[in-house]
């Protein structure tokens, strides 16, 4: 073999290795580069997945408040049912017991 | 010869492939850490907006209670006083009653005129009752009765002029300086809040 076929072989062996390094450096290159869109798209994922579940834990909790406030309401109307019915003796006694007050 | 070129051409290839996976091992690394970064934030401000969901929960249903309950309270207390004013209205008509039955209003009218007359320093008194009172005691002893009643010497004279009450009397000093309202609705209107917490006392015993 001559001596420029050596050389050409060593030319074409270290332009293989550029290639190689060339070809590596842009596929990082092009990962870095995308790397923005996937943070974004990872950031929303769990933000949103944090907003999903404290907006269902208000919406039990409304849920809840609504359930506890109908019972109050309830309650309220028994209350209000109960003093309304009073008895026409103790109504009497009352009546009698503000004159008592009033004329001594 | 020829074994040693393709030695040295693979060695030149080998090492570029070598220098190219440690590119690539250390591009990775970088990519990964920034991720691992941000998602690292990302999950602080997610624990951020969950942080205070407990309180936040105890508030919604504490604020629907508390509405509730206070929405509860108001009509609880819109209807006692709807009873109240009932039960009132039912105390104003038997003083009416009281006020026709002259076997027990005479005497009140005349501790009522003895008490006006008592309150006044003055030695002569005018006294005012109401035109049905005027028309049923004029020319009766009423007065005389009521100073009777009194260790007093002081002197009472019937006014002319009617009052607008259901009972009681006014008595003024002779100068009309000095008055003391004797009659129901004063009465009524200074016991009103004593009378409120007995009729409530009896009808809304906690």
């Amino acid at each position: 073999m001559s001596s420029p076929e050596i050389m050409n072989k060593i030319v074409e062996a270290e332009k293989e290795g550029r290639q190689i390094l060339d070809q590596t450096s842009k596929e990082i290159s092009e990962l870095k580069r995308d790397v923005p869109n996937r943070i974004a798209s990872m950031r929303q994922d769990i933000l949103q997945k944090a907003t999903k579940r404290r907006e269902s834990a208000l919406a039990d909790a409304e849920k809840t408040g609504a359930e506890e406030a109908k019972r109050i309401s309830l309650e309220s109307k028994k209350q209000l049912d109960s003093i309304s019915r009073i008895p026409s003796a103790k109504r009497r006694q009352a009546v009698d017991r503000a004159i008592e007050l009033l004329l001594s | 010869m020829s074994g040693g070129l393709d030695k040295l051409v693979d060695d030149i290839v080998r090492e570029s492939r070598t220098r190219a996976e440690e590119i690539r091992k250390d591009g990775l690394a970088q990519v990964e850490d920034r991720i691992a970064g941000a998602r690292a934030e990302a999950t602080r401000e997610a624990d951020q907006i969950t942080r205070n969901l407990r309180t936040e929960c105890e508030a919604v249903v504490n604020r629907r209670v508390s509405q509730e309950k206070q929405k509860a309270r108001l009509a609880y207390l819109a209807e006692k006083n709807r009873i109240l004013s009932d039960v009132m209205k039912d105390v104003q008509a038997r003083l009416l009653e009281f006020c026709r039955n002259d076997s027990s209003y005479r005497p009140f009218l005349l501790k009522s005129i003895a008490q006006g007359i008592d309150a006044i320093p003055s030695d002569r008194v005018k006294v005012a009752l109401s035109e049905k009172d005027i028309r049923r005691y004029k020319g009766t002893k009423l007065l005389t009765d009521a100073l009777s009643t009194m260790d007093t010497t002081k002197t009472a004279v019937l006014s002319e002029l009617p009052l607008e009450t259901t009972g009681g009397a006014v008595v003024a000093s002779e100068d009309d300086k000095v008055r003391v309202d004797c009659t129901l609705e004063a009465r009524l209107e200074l016991t009103k809040p004593q009378l409120l917490a007995e009729i409530s006392k009896i009808l809304f015993p906690s």
